[in-house]
């Protein structure tokens, strides 16, 4: 990814957008009994077509947001999209650009991943709870939407960032070497 | 210059990794008037705006992806006829606490206004501009602050009933810890037989609440009506007025060898698709924290 200002500039609005978007929009409407994860999908795209540094900067931003409009525990959030976009750009590093067809399981996976890390941080910070078949329910529903919504946000998150890109064949074309970030001032 | 990159990506999370664990060790460990609640409100203040903003531009958005949803399930019909019985169910709540704490309390309520709102609140009705994206958070964000008289510990009702309690407050927002929040617990009373236990959520299951430390004498059923206790004690006042429905019993069968009755609740109010509250501004006798 070339990181100029204007590329900078894009990705805060990105960033911006997605948090007021997952608080306002994506939590707020129920398909099927759940809500679909925008934020997650966003920093999956961001690691997919940046690398590992972008993503996980771009979900630590993204989930730190979240975790202060929501005045809840500072950091969780975070700390599971961090996560999230760093697998999605080692992905990106390791096996090169996805296909299409490999987006929504990207997409589904990484909503499913974020899921439980955020379930085992909470855990993990004394929420005394039952993992019960609502939570899984939850999940799983959350992972269906995220795979149904991963390609229109994979192709929106691509249009803001086009001139960044460092285009290159999708995987099985090209060579396994990763992905270097370039940075020009 | 590759391995320059390795080093960099590698510090780049590792400096994550370590900002994250500071952020939710620190958080934990400081006082709600603390540096990184102080700043965390501080970008809530900030975003506001925004927030309420985005809100109101993706209604239409967020309706339209709803009412696919709603006619899916058939909600249309069912949501008149919740309204209709949240109104019995409030007349019936009322009714039931008025007899119940005799004449003397009843006339204590016509002095003060009567029904749920005790006397030196003002109930302020608030959007919901925010809300949790998880089932391990209960709290939403509304659009009223400490400048329209909201303050911590004020109690929160939706339509149908008891929603929750306000948690944080800044200038034009407050945090709603709902009742289904693991940290929530409610003194309710059972009606009509009046058997009073707390109010606690099932954590991970925002559908079903448990009445804990029921005595087991006393005898409950199926349907019955769960209303806020209510209990003033010197220190110890609920931030609850008494009297607002919180659930109907679900699962009232008694286990052997229970020291207390552990009853099974379903929320009156829908708590995860709630446009509106109304805050009982002053109910709660908290301190603003406006950052």
């Amino acid at each position: 990814m070339i990181l100029t200002r204007g590329i900078w500039v894009r990705l805060v609005a990105l960033v911006l957008f997605t948090a007021l978007a997952q608080v306002t929009f994506f939590s707020k409407i129920e398909l099927f009994g759940s809500s679909p994860d925008g934020a997650v999908l966003v920093v999956a795209a961001v690691g997919l077509l940046g690398g590992s540094v972008a993503g996980a900067v771009c979900g630590f931003s993204i989930g730190l947001l979240v975790d202060c409009l929501l005045m809840q525990t500072l950091g969780a959030f975070a700390a599971a999209l961090m996560a999230a976009g760093y697998l999605a750009g080692r992905y990106r590093e390791s096996v090169g650009r996805p296909k299409r067809r490999v987006v929504p399981l990207l997409g589904g996976g990484l909503t499913l991943f974020a899921a439980f890390a955020f379930a085992a941080i909470q855990i993990g910070t004394g929420i005394d709870a039952d993992v019960s078949t609502l939570v899984v329910r939850d999940a799983l529903v959350k992972t269906l939407l995220g795979a149904a919504l991963a390609f229109p946000v994979f192709w929106l998150v691509r249009l803001v960032l086009r001139p960044a890109l460092i285009e290159d064949a999708p995987s099985g074309r090209r060579p396994t070497a990763p992905r270097p970030l370039e940075q020009r001032g | 210059m590759y391995r320059k990159q390795v080093r960099r990506r590698r510090a780049v999370l590792v400096l994550l990794v370590v900002a994250s664990l500071a952020l939710l060790s620190l958080y934990f460990r400081e006082g709600s008037g603390g540096p990184l609640h102080t700043l965390q409100r501080g970008v809530a203040a900030v975003l506001g705006p925004f927030e309420e903003g985005a809100d109101r531009a993706l209604k239409p958005a967020r309706d339209f992806v709803n009412w696919f949803d709603e006619t899916f399930e058939a909600r249309g019909e069912n949501e008149r006829l919740s309204e209709e019985l949240a109104e019995t169910r409030d007349e019936l709540a009322q009714a039931q606490t008025t007899l119940q704490q005799g004449d003397e309390l009843g006339r204590l309520n016509e002095l003060t206004g009567g029904g749920i709102v005790p006397a030196g609140t003002e109930p302020v009705t608030a959007r919901v501009v925010g809300r949790s994206p998880s089932v391990w958070y209960s709290t939403v964000t509304i659009d009223k602050g400490t400048s329209a008289g909201v303050r911590v510990d004020d109690a929160v009702v939706a339509a149908d009933g008891l929603a929750g309690r306000v948690t944080a407050t800044t200038r034009g927002t407050a945090q709603v810890t709902l009742i289904t929040d693991p940290n929530s617990s409610v003194t309710g009373r059972v009606q009509p037989s009046g058997a009073t236990g707390v109010v606690e959520p099932t954590v991970g299951d925002p559908e079903d609440l448990l009445l804990n430390f029921v005595a087991t004498n006393e005898d409950i059923a199926d349907g019955e009506m769960v209303v806020t206790a209510g209990f003033a004690g010197g220190d110890l006042d609920s931030v609850f007025p008494p009297g607002i429905p919180i659930g109907e019993v679900t699962d009232a069968s008694l286990e052997e060898q229970q020291a207390y009755q552990r009853i099974h609740l379903r929320a009156f109010a829908n708590l995860r698709d709630m446009e509106f509250v109304r805050v009982l501004a002053g109910s709660g006798g908290g301190e603003g924290g406006d950052g």
